[in-house]
């Protein structure tokens, strides 16, 4: 009888029915668990694919990666070093498999963790990106190792890396004209533009870096705000392009009329006809 | 045969007690949730809220009754729970997934908790708020997609982490100064409070020097530790704005406590900063109308001295506006009133103030449609009316508050808390570079408030202390920054996974905001500061042009084009 009743209740409550599922919806729920941070959960639903599917089919590789990934970077009760032997694992099944590819970046990522919140030494992370670089140049995680790697090199501001790494981004851009990552490249290239002084270079990254966001997105309500303070500001203060700085404020104070800085661009218009005002008064005869 | 029955109950008395409370949670949830279904209804929609405040419910209940009359078969409920139980009230029903259709969604939980239930528990409504809202048919506001016709363009509603707007707002809030009309012809023979700070605190200085029969002095503001803040906030604080633009280094048109710090460490700015002495000359001319003791009060404190009529002006939010109004009826006339401003030409800070204080008009009382809904496309729809312009005036009038849509008129007592979408905010926060420094400067700020030191003082204790200290704090800054990437990882590889997962159209949108985020939380985390410390490393620059001042070179390149004729469209 109360055998039956603990059964009835536990029917009730869909006890037992977490099993359920194809492995794909298994890999589903374990990403959603994951996301939501139920990692122990997360990690029941990649183990069980991991078991139950064909060895080296795409579904075992997802699962290996996906354990890979929570033991790496699930907080607390991380165990790194079981994530590196599945992403290795990963690695030996598929070599060329984009799991593969995102594998070699998540090792080469470990080298950028910083150690009591310090910034690691550069030159491992160095290396260890560029291994990603050179097997995968061409994918989205090879040249996402790129990136980072020239944001590392950033970190350690230094004229001479800063010129460097801007020729490589240049190059990055010249080689990989069909990229998704160009804008996020030219936000990089900006930052270069902006420690060495190349102020009109800053601003064309800028506006660079802004239609390659426009080209992919599909976002029709994307925030433009940043952009067109940005250009304004670049504009007026860098490169005294006062034409263009008025056409980005207006565009700005237009079509964010409740934002907190509209009422310093209308300021910025102000000054910068008074400033205007004054060079003409003081070049009249 | 009772014997065996009284052995069995015995023997199965805790299975029974069980199986009995089962069966009466069982009824009850069913009977509950019948309860309220109208005649001719056959779809129950349930809203829940923690807004216990007069009037709120009356308002869900009437509109409640108005959408009734365009949709018969639709009936609404509410569920109205305490502030203080919110949190886990919601949680609870989410969990076990009888939330109701429509939920509140901004108190109790902290934001983390909350972002994860966004992702769980929560209808995307992005591509609903790109597209008009049919309630606003035979409007001005037709054919505007809904986003579009928020005053704040539903600014709060969108959640970056996960790219999409998530809630429905339905009102703003705003805080203003309140007075006794009564009290103040009395005392002063004014009808109207004065909106000039100069003879604002005129009208104080003679409203202390009266007494009252007993020869009991009168107050002229009522204030405690947590009013304060609000007068500070909105007369005092905001005269730092010149502060942006010596020391907004990265010119995102906000001085941030790095930067500020930076900037006293490299001589661009000090205490010695006019706008930052006004600040505290401002505040000390104010604090002197407060009570005696105004620090160690609490809010209702305050409130009971100027319903008691013993002093003149207080300071609150919409919120308390209706129960201030509520508590003064048949007694005194409660007037409302912005808070007071410098002239022009105050002769102290007329050159200091550059404009009214910016309110940011972020809209609040936001409600999520849940994935447990039966009709999320009903409880959409209701949130549609509720979010149109004449049902959120009627909303709002009803209860009090300000609407959230534009054009929507707003009823007398709150029209002067209509917000300023223009004007100045403060730019001194020097409190929030870290734990020591902040705790020093919480420590002076109190004495000062209190008269037991004046700003030289203060300055001289804090400013040593601030220079040095700093430097640590500006360094534990940095490496927080870098220590939060973990957490930044952790969460794109989520994103990364939901965008593997994806195809079509759906997957390239995803990919692009993996993109985004990577770029913005992982590429560019430590550029900023790497940036800042650079500036840091130089040291003190006296001929250093700021961040908003045109250079040399810009102002030949401008002489050049002027010069050269080039014409240019103002």
């Amino acid at each position: 009888m109360a055998a039956v009743a603990i059964l009835a209740v536990c029917a009730g409550c869909g006890i037992g029915r977490s099993g359920e599922g194809s492995a794909g919806e298994r890999l589903d729920r374990g990403w959603d668990r994951y996301r939501l941070g139920e990692f122990s959960l997360a990690l029941k639903d990649f183990e069980a694919v991991a078991q139950s599917a064909q060895p080296g089919s795409s579904n075992h590789l997802a699962a290996l990666y996906a354990q890979a990934t929570t033991w790496n970077l699930r907080r607390p009760d991380e165990d790194t070093a079981r994530a590196e032997r599945l992403y290795r694992q990963v690695i030996a099944l598929a070599p060329t498999n984009d799991l593969a590819a995102w594998s070699w970046l998540a090792l080469a990522r470990r080298k950028s963790v910083p150690v009591g919140g310090e910034t690691p030494p550069l030159q491992p992370q160095v290396e260890a990106y560029q291994e990603v670089i050179d097997r995968f140049p061409f994918h989205l995680a090879g040249e996402e190792a790129f990136l980072h790697q020239q944001a590392a090199r950033l970190e350690q501001p230094d004229e001479a890396r800063t010129r460097e790494v801007l020729a490589a981004l240049e190059t990055f851009l010249r080689t990989h004209p069909q990229s998704p990552w160009r804008g996020a490249a030219y936000g990089l290239v900006e930052h270069c533009c902006a420690m060495l002084g190349l102020r009109e270079q800053r601003v064309d990254a800028v506006f660079q870096a802004w239609r390659a966001a426009e080209a992919e997105t599909t976002n029709r309500t994307s925030n433009l705000s940043w952009t067109y303070w940005k250009i304004a500001t670049l504009a007026e203060f860098e490169t005294g392009d006062f034409t263009m700085a008025r056409e980005y404020y207006r565009k700005f104070i237009a079509e964010y009329p409740t934002e907190q800085r509209v009422f310093l661009a209308k300021q910025e218009l102000k000054r910068m006809d008074e400033l205007e005002e004054r060079i003409r008064g003081q070049e009249q005869p | 045969m009772i014997a065996r029955a009284w052995s069995f109950l015995r023997r199965n008395f805790a299975l029974l007690f069980v199986a009995a409370v089962f069966a009466w949670s069982v009824f009850a949830i069913v009977s509950y949730r019948k309860v309220g279904m109208p005649p001719g209804a056959k779809i129950q929609l349930r809203i829940g809220h923690w807004q216990l405040e007069a009037g709120v419910r009356e308002a869900f209940d009437r509109l409640a009754e108005e959408y009734r009359r365009l949709h018969p078969e639709v009936s609404i409920v509410q569920d109205a729970i305490p502030e203080s139980s919110y949190g886990t009230w919601m949680t609870t029903q989410l969990m076990g997934g009888t939330a109701p259709d429509m939920i509140e969604v901004g108190s109790g939980l902290p934001y983390n908790v909350l972002l994860g239930y966004h992702s769980r528990y929560f209808v995307p409504l992005t591509p609903y708020v790109n597209e008009p809202n049919p309630y606003n048919r035979g409007t001005p506001l037709e054919g505007v997609p809904w986003q579009k016709t928020y005053k704040d363009g539903m600014r709060g509603s969108y959640v970056g982490e996960l790219t999409q707007y998530m809630t429905v707002p339905l009102a703003q809030f705003g805080i203003r100064v309140f007075y006794n009309r009564n009290l103040l012809r009395k005392l002063t023979g004014l009808d109207e409070a004065p909106h000039d700070y100069r003879a604002f605190i005129r009208v104080c200085e003679t409203i202390r020097g009266r007494s009252d029969e007993q020869g009991r002095p009168y107050t002229p503001i009522t204030s405690s530790g947590y009013h304060a803040g609000m007068w500070d906030g909105f007369m005092c604080a905001p005269l730092t704005y010149g502060a942006v633009r010596r020391v907004d280094f990265n010119r995102d048109g906000a001085v941030g406590s790095d930067e500020l710090f930076v900037g006293f460490k490299t001589g661009q700015i000090g205490f010695d900063f006019p706008p930052y002495e006004a600040r505290f000359r401002m505040l000390r001319e104010l604090t002197d109308q407060f009570q005696t003791g105004f620090t160690g009060l609490g809010r209702d404190e305050a409130v009971f001295l100027f319903a008691q009529q013993r002093a003149v002006f207080i300071t609150t939010g919409t919120w308390d506006a209706g129960s201030l109004v509520e508590q003064a009826r048949g007694v005194f006339e409660v007037g409302i009133m912005d808070f007071p401003a410098p002239a022009r030409d105050d002769p102290e800070f007329g050159a200091i103030v550059q404009g009214p204080v910016y309110e940011n008009p972020s809209a609040a009382f936001a409600f999520a449609i849940t994935r447990t809904s039966r009709y999320p496309e009903v409880a959409l729809d209701f949130l549609r009316f509720l979010g149109s312009r004449g049902w959120n005036q009627e909303l709002n009038r009803i209860i009090g508050w300000i609407p959230a849509i534009q054009g929507a008129s707003v009823s007398p007592l709150v029209k002067a808390f209509e917000p300023h979408l223009e004007g100045v905010f403060g730019a001194f926060p020097v409190d929030g570079l870290g734990g020591e420094t902040g705790i020093k400067w919480g420590q002076q700020f109190s004495l000062f408030q209190v008269h037991q030191t004046d700003y030289k003082q203060m300055v001289a204790e804090f400013l040593p202390f601030y220079l040095t200290r700093g430097v640590e704090e500006l360094a534990e800054l940095h490496r927080n920054r870098r220590r939060g990437v973990r957490g930044d990882e952790q969460f794109v590889a989520g994103v990364r996974a939901r965008a593997m997962a994806g195809s079509g159209e759906e997957a390239v949108a995803r990919w692009s905001g993996y993109r985004g985020m990577t770029a913005g939380r992982l590429f560019s985390r430590n550029l900023g500061a790497a940036q800042l410390q650079t500036r840091l490393d130089a040291g003190v620059v006296t001929n250093a042009v700021g961040p908003y001042e045109f250079s040399p070179e810009v102002v030949a390149r401008v002489r050049a084009r002027l010069a050269g004729g080039d014409r240019e469209v103002r």
